[in-house]
Protein backbone atom coordinates (compact mmCIF):
# COMPACT_ATOMS: atom_id res chain seq x y z
CA UNK A 1 0.00 0.00 0.00
CA UNK A 2 1.41 3.45 -0.84
CA UNK A 3 1.19 6.00 1.71
CA UNK A 4 1.25 9.77 1.02
CA UNK A 5 2.42 12.16 3.71
CA UNK A 6 1.75 16.19 4.07
CA UNK A 7 4.54 18.23 4.56
CA UNK A 8 2.59 18.95 7.76
CA UNK A 9 3.79 15.30 8.67
CA UNK A 10 7.38 15.87 7.88
CA UNK A 11 7.57 18.54 10.54
CA UNK A 12 5.88 16.10 12.72
CA UNK A 13 8.75 13.74 11.44
CA UNK A 14 11.97 16.16 12.34
CA UNK A 15 10.30 16.86 15.82
CA UNK A 16 9.79 13.06 17.07
CA UNK A 17 5.88 13.74 17.17
CA UNK A 18 5.37 10.45 14.99
CA UNK A 19 4.28 7.16 16.32
CA UNK A 20 6.89 4.13 15.54
CA UNK A 21 4.59 3.21 12.86
CA UNK A 22 4.47 7.06 11.61
CA UNK A 23 7.92 7.26 11.76
CA UNK A 24 8.82 3.97 9.90
CA UNK A 25 6.76 4.64 6.71
CA UNK A 26 8.05 8.26 6.71
CA UNK A 27 11.13 6.94 6.93
CA UNK A 28 10.42 4.28 3.51
CA UNK A 29 8.76 6.98 2.12
CA UNK A 30 11.72 9.55 2.14
CA UNK A 31 14.19 6.62 0.58
CA UNK A 32 11.63 5.84 -2.22
CA UNK A 33 11.10 9.55 -3.14
CA UNK A 34 13.14 12.09 -4.01
CA UNK A 35 11.49 15.62 -3.71
CA UNK A 36 10.16 14.56 -0.45
CA UNK A 37 13.65 13.58 0.98
CA UNK A 38 15.37 17.29 -0.56
CA UNK A 39 12.77 19.06 1.37
CA UNK A 40 13.38 17.42 4.88
CA UNK A 41 17.14 18.20 4.67
CA UNK A 42 16.52 21.66 3.77
CA UNK A 43 13.91 21.56 6.89
CA UNK A 44 16.00 19.61 9.10
CA UNK A 45 19.46 21.23 8.56
CA UNK A 46 17.45 24.75 9.69
CA UNK A 47 15.61 23.19 12.68
CA UNK A 48 19.51 21.77 13.65
CA UNK A 49 20.98 25.04 13.02
CA UNK A 50 18.39 26.09 15.57
CA UNK A 51 19.58 24.11 18.46
CA UNK A 52 23.02 25.60 18.08
CA UNK A 53 21.48 29.48 19.10
CA UNK A 54 20.97 30.35 22.77
CA UNK A 55 18.35 31.80 24.12
CA UNK A 56 19.62 32.86 27.86
CA UNK A 57 19.71 35.52 29.89
CA UNK A 58 23.56 37.11 29.76
CA UNK A 59 26.51 35.78 32.12
CA UNK A 60 25.95 38.98 34.05
CA UNK A 61 22.70 38.34 34.87
CA UNK A 62 23.52 34.70 36.00
CA UNK A 63 25.97 35.89 38.03
CA UNK A 64 24.02 38.79 39.70
CA UNK A 65 21.11 35.89 40.56
CA UNK A 66 24.54 34.18 42.24
CA UNK A 67 25.45 36.74 44.30
CA UNK A 68 22.37 36.94 45.39
CA UNK A 69 21.36 33.04 46.69
CA UNK A 70 24.95 33.07 48.35
CA UNK A 71 24.11 36.66 50.33
CA UNK A 72 21.29 35.14 51.98
CA UNK A 73 22.98 31.55 52.84
CA UNK A 74 22.71 31.52 56.35
CA UNK A 75 24.88 28.57 56.59
CA UNK A 76 27.72 29.27 54.41
CA UNK A 77 31.26 29.09 56.81
CA UNK A 78 33.84 31.30 56.00
CA UNK B 1 28.72 18.35 41.62
CA UNK B 2 27.46 15.40 39.69
CA UNK B 3 23.97 17.18 38.74
CA UNK B 4 23.08 14.55 35.64
CA UNK B 5 20.96 12.06 38.10
CA UNK B 6 20.12 14.67 41.00
CA UNK B 7 16.18 15.31 40.71
CA UNK B 8 14.72 19.32 40.79
CA UNK B 9 13.42 18.01 44.97
CA UNK B 10 16.79 16.83 45.79
CA UNK B 11 18.11 19.75 44.68
CA UNK B 12 15.68 21.91 46.32
CA UNK B 13 16.69 20.19 49.45
CA UNK B 14 20.04 20.34 49.05
CA UNK B 15 19.65 24.26 48.64
CA UNK B 16 17.46 24.50 51.77
CA UNK B 17 20.03 22.64 53.50
CA UNK B 18 22.62 25.26 52.43
CA UNK B 19 24.13 23.69 48.81
CA UNK B 20 25.01 26.62 47.01
CA UNK B 21 26.11 24.68 44.08
CA UNK B 22 22.83 22.65 44.02
CA UNK B 23 20.65 26.34 42.79
CA UNK B 24 23.24 26.87 40.61
CA UNK B 25 22.26 23.50 38.96
CA UNK B 26 18.66 24.42 39.09
CA UNK B 27 19.45 27.71 37.67
CA UNK B 28 21.29 26.36 34.26
CA UNK B 29 18.84 23.81 34.19
CA UNK B 30 16.10 26.50 34.10
CA UNK B 31 17.03 29.55 32.82
CA UNK B 32 16.18 29.38 29.29
CA UNK B 33 12.87 28.08 29.81
CA UNK B 34 12.29 31.22 31.97
CA UNK B 35 13.67 33.62 29.78
CA UNK B 36 11.48 32.29 26.66
CA UNK B 37 8.64 32.27 29.33
CA UNK B 38 8.64 35.72 29.88
CA UNK B 39 9.84 36.93 26.63
CA UNK B 40 7.11 35.66 24.54
CA UNK B 41 4.87 37.83 27.23
CA UNK B 42 6.74 40.98 27.11
CA UNK B 43 8.73 40.34 23.79
CA UNK B 44 11.76 42.85 24.85
CA UNK B 45 15.01 40.83 25.45
CA UNK B 46 15.91 44.05 28.16
CA UNK B 47 12.91 43.05 29.76
CA UNK B 48 12.56 39.96 29.60
CA UNK B 49 16.02 39.87 31.01
CA UNK B 50 15.41 42.22 34.02
CA UNK B 51 12.47 39.70 34.62
CA UNK B 52 14.11 36.60 35.12
CA UNK B 53 16.56 38.12 37.42
CA UNK B 54 13.39 39.01 39.23
CA UNK B 55 12.03 35.31 38.96
CA UNK B 56 15.21 33.80 40.29
CA UNK B 57 15.12 35.78 42.85
CA UNK B 58 11.70 35.79 44.23
CA UNK B 59 12.46 31.67 43.96
CA UNK B 60 15.48 32.34 46.28
CA UNK B 61 13.75 34.68 48.56
CA UNK B 62 10.88 32.15 48.92
CA UNK B 63 12.96 28.99 49.14
CA UNK B 64 15.25 30.48 52.08
CA UNK B 65 12.18 31.52 54.05
CA UNK B 66 10.93 28.21 54.57
CA UNK B 67 7.92 28.70 52.58
CA UNK B 68 8.26 26.54 49.63
CA UNK B 69 6.04 23.77 49.70
CA UNK B 70 5.88 22.89 46.22
CA UNK B 71 8.44 19.94 46.58
CA UNK B 72 8.93 17.92 43.19
CA UNK B 73 7.56 20.32 41.25
CA UNK B 74 10.19 23.11 40.76
CA UNK B 75 9.53 24.11 37.42
CA UNK B 76 5.79 24.85 37.05
CA UNK B 77 6.50 26.84 40.20
CA UNK B 78 9.39 29.10 39.18
CA UNK B 79 7.67 29.10 35.24
CA UNK B 80 4.48 30.74 37.52
CA UNK B 81 6.13 33.05 39.12
CA UNK B 82 7.68 34.14 35.83
CA UNK B 83 4.27 34.12 34.17
CA UNK B 84 2.90 36.35 37.30
CA UNK B 85 5.95 38.75 37.10
CA UNK B 86 5.80 39.36 32.90
CA UNK B 87 1.80 39.32 33.50
CA UNK B 88 2.45 41.93 36.46
CA UNK B 89 4.54 44.04 34.07
CA UNK B 90 1.72 44.30 31.56
CA UNK B 91 -0.56 45.92 34.66
CA UNK B 92 2.39 48.12 35.44
CA UNK B 93 2.83 49.52 31.63
CA UNK B 94 -0.67 49.80 31.64
CA UNK B 95 -0.76 52.12 35.03
CA UNK B 96 1.86 54.37 33.93
CA UNK B 97 1.72 54.49 29.89
CA UNK B 98 4.37 54.86 27.87
CA UNK B 99 5.26 58.52 27.50
CA UNK B 100 6.41 59.04 23.90
CA UNK B 101 8.91 61.91 21.97
CA UNK B 102 7.61 64.00 19.17
CA UNK B 103 9.18 61.96 16.90
CA UNK B 104 7.63 59.08 18.52
CA UNK B 105 10.32 57.52 20.17
CA UNK B 106 10.24 55.90 23.76
CA UNK B 107 11.43 58.34 26.46
CA UNK B 108 13.32 56.03 28.16
CA UNK B 109 14.58 54.34 25.29
CA UNK B 110 18.01 55.69 25.28
CA UNK B 111 18.36 55.79 29.55
CA UNK B 112 17.01 51.76 29.68
CA UNK B 113 18.86 50.48 27.32
CA UNK B 114 21.76 53.01 27.19
CA UNK B 115 23.73 49.32 29.58
CA UNK B 116 23.59 46.53 27.24
CA UNK B 117 24.12 43.29 28.76
CA UNK B 118 27.75 43.07 28.02
CA UNK B 119 27.37 39.47 26.24
CA UNK B 120 24.45 39.37 24.10
CA UNK B 121 22.78 36.44 25.33
CA UNK B 122 25.71 34.33 25.17
CA UNK B 123 26.06 33.95 21.47
CA UNK B 124 29.59 34.70 20.58
CA UNK B 125 30.15 33.65 17.07
CA UNK B 126 28.92 35.69 14.30
CA UNK B 127 26.38 32.67 12.65
CA UNK B 128 24.63 32.45 15.65
CA UNK B 129 24.36 36.38 16.43
CA UNK B 130 22.76 35.89 12.57
CA UNK B 131 20.51 33.30 13.31
CA UNK B 132 19.09 34.99 16.26
CA UNK B 133 18.36 38.65 14.30
CA UNK B 134 16.72 36.04 11.65
CA UNK B 135 14.31 34.54 14.27
CA UNK B 136 13.95 38.18 15.18
CA UNK B 137 12.86 39.26 11.68
CA UNK B 138 9.91 36.20 11.53
CA UNK B 139 6.09 37.06 11.75
CA UNK B 140 5.09 37.24 14.89
CA UNK B 141 3.02 33.80 15.03
CA UNK B 142 6.31 32.16 13.51
CA UNK B 143 8.83 33.38 15.55
CA UNK B 144 6.57 32.02 18.99
CA UNK B 145 5.80 28.74 17.56
CA UNK B 146 10.38 28.58 17.30
CA UNK B 147 10.60 29.60 20.82
CA UNK B 148 8.28 27.41 22.09
CA UNK B 149 8.97 24.27 20.17
CA UNK B 150 13.05 24.71 20.33
CA UNK B 151 13.06 27.02 23.85
CA UNK B 152 10.75 26.03 25.73
CA UNK B 153 9.95 22.43 24.41
CA UNK B 154 6.33 22.36 23.83
CA UNK B 155 4.70 19.55 22.28
CA UNK B 156 2.70 21.31 19.12
CA UNK B 157 0.13 20.16 20.55
CA UNK B 158 0.88 22.13 23.92
CA UNK B 159 1.48 25.41 21.15
CA UNK B 160 -1.95 24.83 19.48
CA UNK B 161 -3.88 24.96 22.95
CA UNK B 162 -1.59 27.66 24.30
CA UNK B 163 -1.96 30.16 20.90
CA UNK B 164 -5.83 29.16 20.50
CA UNK B 165 -5.19 27.29 16.72
CA UNK B 166 -5.18 23.95 15.05
CA UNK B 167 -2.17 21.30 15.53
CA UNK B 168 -2.03 22.06 11.77
CA UNK B 169 -1.86 25.75 12.20
CA UNK B 170 0.95 24.97 14.57
CA UNK B 171 2.54 22.95 12.12
CA UNK B 172 2.20 25.11 9.26
CA UNK B 173 3.59 28.11 11.23
CA UNK B 174 6.69 25.64 12.34
CA UNK B 175 7.35 24.94 8.15
CA UNK B 176 6.97 28.54 6.91
CA UNK B 177 9.17 29.43 9.76
CA UNK B 178 11.94 26.75 8.97
CA UNK B 179 11.24 28.05 5.16
CA UNK B 180 11.92 31.61 5.80
CA UNK B 181 15.18 30.68 8.04
CA UNK B 182 16.57 28.71 5.79
CA UNK B 183 16.12 31.22 2.79
CA UNK B 184 18.10 34.10 5.15
CA UNK B 185 20.45 31.35 6.04
CA UNK B 186 21.03 31.06 1.97
CA UNK B 187 21.23 34.36 1.42
CA UNK B 188 23.66 35.43 4.18
CA UNK B 189 25.27 32.35 3.18
CA UNK B 190 25.33 30.83 6.71
CA UNK B 191 26.32 26.79 5.93
CA UNK B 192 24.15 24.63 6.88
CA UNK B 193 24.64 20.39 7.48
CA UNK B 194 23.53 19.08 4.08
CA UNK B 195 24.49 15.64 5.56
CA UNK B 196 21.12 15.29 6.96
CA UNK B 197 19.51 11.11 6.50
CA UNK B 198 16.25 10.23 8.66
CA UNK B 199 17.34 9.21 11.96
Amino acid sequence: MIQTFTQLDLIRFIYNETTNEQHRDIELALLCNNELMEEYKSLKSTANALAKVSYAPSNSTIEKILNYSKSTNLHTTH
Amino acid sequence: MNNIELSDSKLVSLYIKGNEESFEVLLNRYKSKVFTNIYLIVKDTYIAEDLTQDTFIKAIKTLRSGRYNDEGKFKPWVLRIAHNLAIDHFRRKKRYPTIVMEDGSNVFNTLEFSEAPYENFQVQEDTKKKLRSFIEELPENQREVILMRHYQEMSFQDIAESTDVSINTALGRMRYALINLRKKMKQHKIAYDSNIYPT
